[in-house]
């Protein structure tokens, strides 16, 4: 028979005391409590900012959220998250630094919270989330870190197709057509053929894989980097080709936002790119292309199609004080019905959620100047996760391999060097900086 | 010394000990910091480096096999130049030139200041509407007389001129500030002893007024040399260090490896070499320009 202690007595009267004090929050065990997060500027979370005081009603949870530019925020959080630190409890997990972040452990594993009923109620169904894009959530295991809250899909956008239906041509299929295409339409009315933004890494690749090459050899197992090849070389030389002959004048400074204005005051014309800077072309009240804009895959290279996808999501930093909280907001903000109502209420295009993608809701929004962009949305989610060809970008390597993409194919774009030979110098580079960060190499 | 003036001096002491050791902690401790993570390989994603002193001098010996480093240092070097150089003369003249009782010229004065008055990041985004053609008023001009201008900062063989000229824009009213105020301490007996020898106005400038405001001239190019290698919002806003590597200084590849690639043990050696050629070149400087004549 155990003995009764003085220690046994102190916490049942502990427990006893604090029981009423649940029971006058309501049913709101966070009641009180402020979390913080942090994500880059984004219009998900505009648009969700608008219903926080429905979640801090619900939950008596106060969210401080900030968002900042996405290189100034990718910079902080990876310094934040490093120290292990406190500051931050939600933040944003970069599809370019998952691997990175996760392979550090420094985001906390939601297997505890979403197997837990008291934590997660079953309808919330965390399998209800595109597997594409979860995947660079989990860790070679399979353990969850975050869940997403955009699946970027790339599409093929024209602002101007009356012009390519002028020129007697359709949407094009293939690369070969694209050349044909901008060909046809460059400078007609003053309308570039061709813009893009100056992220050559994300941009370029469809481009490579579609013609046979690749980043690395075998990723995540081999890193060894691919770019000395002769198919990475001819289509760095392709594509540089495009940006210069058909893009608009200043086009290797364009950021992201430039690109899309370029498209939107009809500047410019096609742009492969995630749906995020697509929709804006219909939608956006500045358009001016809202009634001449026409969607469509994007183009397939004699190798294949390979449009980059890509997701970014939510998860706690392990440093976090306020995990139970943090969870609460993930769990609301990502909900079936909050995503709903966000798709609803503003058009937002790159959802996660399968349930609301096959919901008419989605479709109709994403019926843009007629045309079902939802499908094509859906399409190119279930080609990325088809085959893994996106693993190449969430190894924890590519920051810095992307860095020497950009750099060659500005060297190759602006005549300063030629192609293998840029390519040949990022090759080395690469390899130089994987064995700085401690990665094997072959050869 | 003594019993008075010892306590005074102990007095001057217990007076200044706060301050210096607020200094310390401020800038020698981040300073001491750095020197050590640069014995170390330290990366931001493996925690494990960051007291790792077995090989203390692999960040430096990477250095010496780094092209991309090498390339950087010798685009500082045209850029220190042409900043520095264009930045005094340019200075100079203007001085010159505004030293006279006027008040439409003291009005002047007051304008040249206004780009060293704004914050770095709007200069660098109003260069950045300037050399950007599809909404540049500068691109708008030159088309509208038929002239066909490539876009500055994706031209390699403008990109790094389009950042000099930025930065000149932005910095030569120091300078100008600067030798305006020395120029106003000259004595005007120097000048009219001259003038009473017969000296021509250029004579006046080459042996009075230039030796006058070499010590200033000094000071100012040394500012301007060691804020020219800590160059960086121009470089992240206009060009981010290209295109390629064309305008991509020592002080951005270091920026690059710590912040973008988490190699802070790499970075905090470029940064050390950095601030030991710093303090090197701006010895070798004053001794070979010295600090010019002194009126007492």
């Amino acid at each position: 028979m155990s003995t009764l202690r003085r220690r046994t007595i102190l916490g049942g009267a502990l427990g006893a005391l604090a029981a009423p004090a649940v029971h006058a929050q309501g049913g709101k065990p966070h009641a009180g409590t402020t979390i913080n997060a942090s994500c880059f500027q984004t219009t998900y979370f505009e648009y969700l900012k608008n219903y926080f005081p429905q979640f801090e009603e619900k939950t008596g949870i106060k969210v401080n959220f900030t968002m900042q530019a996405f290189p100034v925020y990718n910079q902080r959080t990876d310094l934040e998250l490093s120290t292990k630190g406190s500051a931050v409890d939600v933040c944003n997990v970069t599809f370019i630094y998952s691997g990175r972040w996760i392979g550090a452990g420094w985001f906390t594993n939601l297997d505890t919270f979403t197997r837990d009923k008291k934590y997660t109620p079953a309808e919330w169904e965390p399998q209800d989330f595109v597997g594409g894009a979860q995947s660079a959530m989990q860790n070679a295991k399979g353990e969850t870190f975050g869940y997403t809250w955009e699946a970027g899909a790339m599409i093929a956008g024209a602002a101007r197709y009356d012009l390519i239906e002028k020129a007697g041509l359709k949407m094009p299929t293939t690369f070969d057509e694209l050349i044909k295409v901008c060909d046809a339409i460059h400078n007609k009315d003053n309308v570039a053929a061709f813009t893009a933004d100056k992220l050559h890494h994300w941009n370029w690749i469809p481009y490579l894989m579609g013609m046979g090459g690749n980043v690395f050899k075998a990723p995540p197992e081999n890193l060894t980097p691919t770019l000395a090849t002769p198919q990475a070389a001819k289509s760095a030389e392709w594509y540089a080709n495009l940006l210069v002959k058909y893009g608009p004048d200043g086009i290797l400074s364009y950021s992201d936002d430039q690109s899309m204005r370029s498209q939107m005051s009809g500047r410019a014309n096609i742009r492969t790119q995630a749906i995020t800077w697509m929709v804006p072309l219909a939608k956006h009240a500045e358009s001016t292309v809202r009634q001449t804009v026409r969607y469509g895959l994007m183009p397939a290279g004699p190798d294949g199609n390979f449009p980059g996808s890509n997701s970014h999501g939510l998860g706690i930093p392990a440093g976090s004080k306020k995990k139970e909280a943090a969870w609460e907001f993930i769990k609301w903000a990502l909900s079936k019905e909050t995503v709903s109502t966000v798709v609803k209420d503003h058009g937002y295009p790159s959802v996660c959620r399968m349930s609301v993608i096959k919901s008419p809701e989605f479709k109709q929004v994403l019926t843009l100047n007629g045309q079902d962009v939802a499908s094509l949305f859906l399409e190119v989610l279930q080609l990325g996760g088809k085959t893994g060809y996106m693993k190449y970008r969430t190894v924890p390597v590519y920051p810095q391999v992307g860095d020497k993409i950009n750099k060659a194919m500005e060297r190759i774009a602006t005549k300063q060097q030629a192609a293998p030979e840029a390519m040949k110098q990022a090759q080395a580079e690469a390899v130089q900086d994987l064995k700085k960060a401690g990665f094997k190499v072959d050869g | 010394m003594t019993k008075a003036i010892k306590a005074q001096h102990r007095f001057f002491v217990f007076c200044v000990a706060p301050s210096l050791a607020v200094l310390a902690v401020i800038t020698l401790l981040p300073s001491l910091y750095l020197l050590v993570t640069s014995f170390t390989p330290l990366n931001l994603t493996r925690p494990e480096t960051a007291w790792d002193f077995s090989e203390p001098l692999v960040s430096y010996s990477a250095l010496l096999s780094d092209d991309r480093l090498g390339n950087s240092i010798w685009v500082q070097i045209k850029l220190s130049f042409w900043t520095v150089a264009l930045q005094l003369s340019i200075g100079v003249a203007l001085a010159l030139l505004l030293n006279v009782k006027s008040r439409l010229l003291e009005a002047l004065r007051t304008v040249f200041l206004i780009p060293m008055v704004l914050p770095p990041i709007v200069v660098a985004i109003i260069w950045k509407v300037i050399y950007t053609p599809d909404i540049s008023p500068m691109h708008g001009i030159f088309r509208s007389l038929g002239l066909s201008v490539p876009a500055l900062i994706t031209d390699p063989d403008w990109a790094l001129t389009s950042i000099i000229i930025a930065d000149t824009w932005e910095w030569f009213p120091f300078t100008m500030l600067m030798v305006l105020a020395a120029l106003q301490m000259l004595p005007q007996e120097l000048l009219d002893a001259a003038k009473v020898d017969g000296a021509s106005p250029w004579q006046l400038t080459r042996h009075v007024t230039l030796p006058f405001i070499q010590g200033v001239l000094l000071v100012a190019g040394l500012f301007r040399l060691i804020d020219s290698i800590k160059a960086f919002p121009l470089i992240y806003i206009l060009t981010d260090g290209g295109p390629g590597n064309l305008t991509e200084v020592t002080n951005y590849y270091s920026f690059l490896q710590a912040f973008n690639f988490s190699y802070l043990g790499f970075s905090s050696a470029i940064t050390v070499v950095l601030l030991a050629a710093t303090i090197a070149l701006s010895w070798v400087i004053i001794r070979a320009v010295g600090w010019g004549v002194r009126v007492d």
